[in-house]
């Protein structure tokens, strides 16, 4: 790594108000450094927000049921949260849980989780210049390797986005709380994500002064039944290759509410639409599949992620059966 | 931009170690390069591999994720702090007596991460062990050994015999 400064602000209004060209946020910093020692980003400070717990630490559940996570919550935290034990509430431990390693996941951030960079080898080797990196003018992998990239949503880059917790926080109908200088700001958690990913557009839309404050479920997210599945390569810290979130609201043997939304498979977080048509139909494998089909019948592969088109199925097929308790 | 040492107190396997070191160093490379503490091994580099990992404040931690700054004044333990002066922790011992350490360069983490483990769970499954290890690569042993190291280890904390049987030396 090349040398840096690190600041430890005393407040979030303060944190904002100290980023500038050439400074970064860093949180528990796994995806950072990474980023650091690859030579990827070469900042002459990092703004430090873990000395910030009091603002931006704890998972605090209130009266109404809404549930707040701070942004410094870690993965392992919320995997193993009793406030976060609803049945509804399940694919975001799930998803935490299955994140990483032990290691990674004791120190990794929600925050971080939401905010990290993506995966694609030709954007995380310095040794190559793409279009979303800001020094070349075309995605590399599109005529180059492929294999773990995008079958939706794709413009002109073929990221996925990388986040384990965005999935099922789009699907529990989280809201994101944001802070620039002294003003915060709500907004749904879909607002965090481009609305055209483009190779020229960051992974996320907050501004280089805004710090993520919290996140915040609300109390309908704990009711009805919810799962998180994800296929990968390795049994452990690997990045997923599809990975679907599922919340579903089943009574009196039909469904009553539906949202799904797949990570790994398109630059954003894919939320599906024709969720909605499980609505008043009586669960089952059978409506399942038929709904993954439709749902993948759209997809756009490239030469080597065709096998995603099968696999992200079978992964929606599987996180439904296990929203429904079938 | 800076790269001028700053002053810091480290607390490594109990004592406090005052180093001057850059502000930019991760916990491994002050560790390794400026305490002199070589056991704790560089791998990967990027948290992949858990060759690296300590304990922090009791929790197991990839070192080369985590700035050094950060960590002033926090318990750190290194497989230099496992053994109990000169009496191996079970770990260690076990890890000879099967050859679960071949080349030896993930043991310091396998073992540092097991510790973690057999101290909030005295008998854990299989199971259990694989997940406390999930974020250790071996590329020698293929984990058997490691995984029945682990459990003497375990037995002979809880003051049991814990003897590896004679499969577990030589195989079936």
């Amino acid at each position: 790594m090349n040398p840096f400064e690190l600041r430890n602000p005393d407040s979030v209004a303060a944190a904002s108000g100290a980023a500038g060209p050439a400074r970064v946020f860093k949180a528990a910093g796994i995806d950072l450094l990474d980023r650091l020692k690859e030579r990827i980003d070469d900042p002459d400070a990092l703004v430090n927000l873990l000395p910030l717990g009091a603002e931006l630490g704890g998972i605090g559940r209130s009266d109404d049921g809404t549930i707040r996570l701070g942004a410094l919550v870690t993965l392992q935290q919320i995997a193993d949260s009793d406030a976060l034990a609803a049945p509804g509430l399940r694919a975001l431990r799930e998803a935490c849980g299955e994140a990483a390693t032990p290691q990674v996941r004791s120190r990794a951030t929600l925050g971080g989780n939401l905010l990290q960079r993506n995966r694609c080898w030709y954007f995380r080797s310095a040794a190559f210049q793409c279009a979303h990196d800001g020094k070349g003018d075309r995605c590399l992998a599109w005529h180059g390797e492929n294999r773990y990239h995008a079958i939706f949503g794709v413009v002109d880059c073929l990221r996925v986005h990388p986040s384990n917790a965005a999935p099922p926080l789009m699907v529990l109908g989280a809201e994101v709380e944001v802070q620039r200088g002294e003003a915060r700001r709500r907004q749904p958690i879909a607002a965090l994500f481009p609305d055209s990913p483009a190779a020229a557009t960051a992974e996320h839309t907050l501004g280089a002064d805004d710090v993520l404050i919290a996140v915040h479920l609300p109390a309908a997210a704990a009711r009805g039944g919810s799962a998180y599945r994800e296929s990968r390569e390795k049994q452990s810290f690997d990045w997923a290759t599809t990975a679907a979130a599922v919340h579903l609201g089943v009574e009196g043997g039909r469904i009553t509410s539906a949202s799904i939304c797949l990570g790994a498979v398109a630059p954003n977080p894919w939320p599906v639409d024709d969720a909605q048509s499980l609505v008043g139909e009586a669960p089952s494998r059978e409506l399942f599949e038929q709904l993954a089909r439709r749902v993948f019948r759209r997809a756009t592969p490239t030469e080597q992620n065709r096998y995603k088109v099968e696999v992200g199925q079978a992964i929606l097929v599987d996180a439904l059966l296990a929203a429904a308790g079938l | 931009m800076t790269s001028s040492k700053v002053l810091g107190t480290f607390v490594v396997n109990g004592e406090p170690h005052e180093v001057a070191y850059a502000p930019h160093k991760t916990l491994l490379e002050v560790l390794r390069e400026d305490l002199g503490l070589t056991g704790t091994k560089h791998g990967c580099e990027l948290g992949e591999c858990g060759a690296c990992t300590v304990l922090l404040d009791g929790t197991p931690v990839v070192s080369c994720l985590v700035l050094a700054q950060e960590v002033e004044g926090r318990a750190i333990r290194t497989i230099e702090g496992l053994a109990d002066g000169p009496d191996l922790h079970p770990l260690q011992d076990l890890f000879a007596e099967l050859g679960a350490s071949q080349c030896g360069y993930c043991s310091a983490g396998f073992m540092l991460a097991a510790s973690e483990l057999l101290e909030r769970n005295p008998d854990p499954t299989r199971d259990e062990i694989r997940a406390a290890v999930a974020g250790n690569i071996c590329r020698c042993t293929g984990y058997i050994k490691i995984f029945e190291a682990i459990e003497l280890a375990a037995a002979r904390l809880r003051g049991e015999q814990g003897q590896p049987t004679r499969e577990m030396l030589y195989g079936s």
